[in-house]
């Protein structure tokens, strides 16, 4: 086993570097591609069609995926466009990557794809949206140099009338749950934050909205 | 062997363990790399392969002839537990290089979750 260290990205990330040769960039036309803008330069380029032709094998990838499979949790629920564009996203702006498992194991998972599940498993308490969702990693914030768990830090609206304490209590737990049983990720602490109160609507009496 | 040589015998050990890779339960594909050739366009081809190597799949050597440091990067499937994933893949890629190259150090393997579907 080896120490513990970040792995190395050098190989994966080219942040600074998303200039198509006709001028757009990579992250506008895959915008444009998940929002199915009608766009002339889009239909036309043959660097834009190139960078669209990705993502459509990957969409054909993973809608037979999902064809497979019986999962029907709310996470699994979102669009298809989406979670691929989640996908593809992260190769531009990779983010950081957090430790998975034991120390020295030397697995890893982007803060980005963590927090995502965690924010979609607090919506799945009735009426509660999920806003920015940090994870703390004690590795590196610790003084001793060990890998110990680290935390979230999620911020909340919660839907108005209902008691706090018991509601974030709720999302504490679902969150403590998705760590654990979806991701293996084990969480020193949970911190909620409830940052504003919402009316509630029509459909937030059901649960298991995605964001 | 002759630089070319080795440079294509490098290439089939990444093919064999990508391979390995993608046929473990849990794992959806290996990183796609749509960012990387677009801005390869024309895109490289691997010499000796005329392919593209797998963009999730990174082996190298830091000490020469040392171990293998095998970086992958992968989109798991949500509906398994990432963190299990995420072991065996590590477990293939020791078990198939183990196979492939059986004298050689057991190798540092590196596994990065970059995606849930």
């Amino acid at each position: 086993m080896t120490d513990r260290t970040d792995p190395s990205n050098s190989a994966f990330t080219h942040a600074d570097d998303e200039l198509l040769p006709c001028g757009r960039l990579v992250s506008r036309t895959w915008d444009d591609w998940e929002q199915q803008t009608d766009d002339a330069h889009l239909r036309s380029c043959p660097h834009c069609r190139d960078a669209v032709r990705g993502l459509d094998d990957l969409e054909s990838v993973v809608r037979g995926l999902r064809a497979e499979s019986a999962d029907t949790s709310a996470y699994d629920a979102e669009p298809l466009t989406r979670r691929i564009m989640d996908v593809v996203r992260l190769e531009l702006r990779p983010g950081r990557p957090l430790p998975l498992g034991e120390p020295a194991e030397d697995l890893w998972i982007m803060e980005a794809v963590a927090a995502r599940a965690l924010r979609a498993a607090a919506e799945t308490v009735a009426g509660v949206r999920a806003g920015s969702c940090r994870l703390v990693d004690a590795r590196v914030d610790g003084t001793d140099g060990t890998c110990d768990s680290g935390g979230v830090r999620l911020d909340i609206h919660a839907p108005v009338g209902v008691s706090l304490p018991e509601l974030t209590d709720r999302v504490r737990a679902r969150v403590w749950e998705a760590a654990d049983r979806e991701l293996g990720v084990v969480l020193a602490s949970v911190d909620i934050r409830v940052t504003d109160l919402v009316a509630g609507t029509a459909d937030d009496g059901q649960e298991g909205r995605t964001p | 062997m002759t630089a070319h040589h080795e440079i294509t015998a490098h290439a089939k050990l990444v093919e064999e363990v990508a391979t390995a890779v993608q046929a473990v339960p849990g794992v959806a594909f290996l990183r796609p790399g749509l960012a990387d050739r677009l801005r390869s366009a024309p895109a490289r081809p691997t010499p000796g392969t005329g392919g593209a190597p797998p963009a999730g799949v990174r082996m190298t050597r830091p000490d020469g002839e040392g171990p293998w440091h095998v970086e992958i990067h992968v989109v798991a499937l949500r509906r398994a537990r990432t963190l299990d994933v995420a072991r065996l893949v590590r477990s293939a890629v020791e078990h198939r290089l183990d196979s492939l190259v059986p004298a050689q150090q057991t190798p540092r393997v590196t596994v990065t979750v970059t995606g849930l579907v």
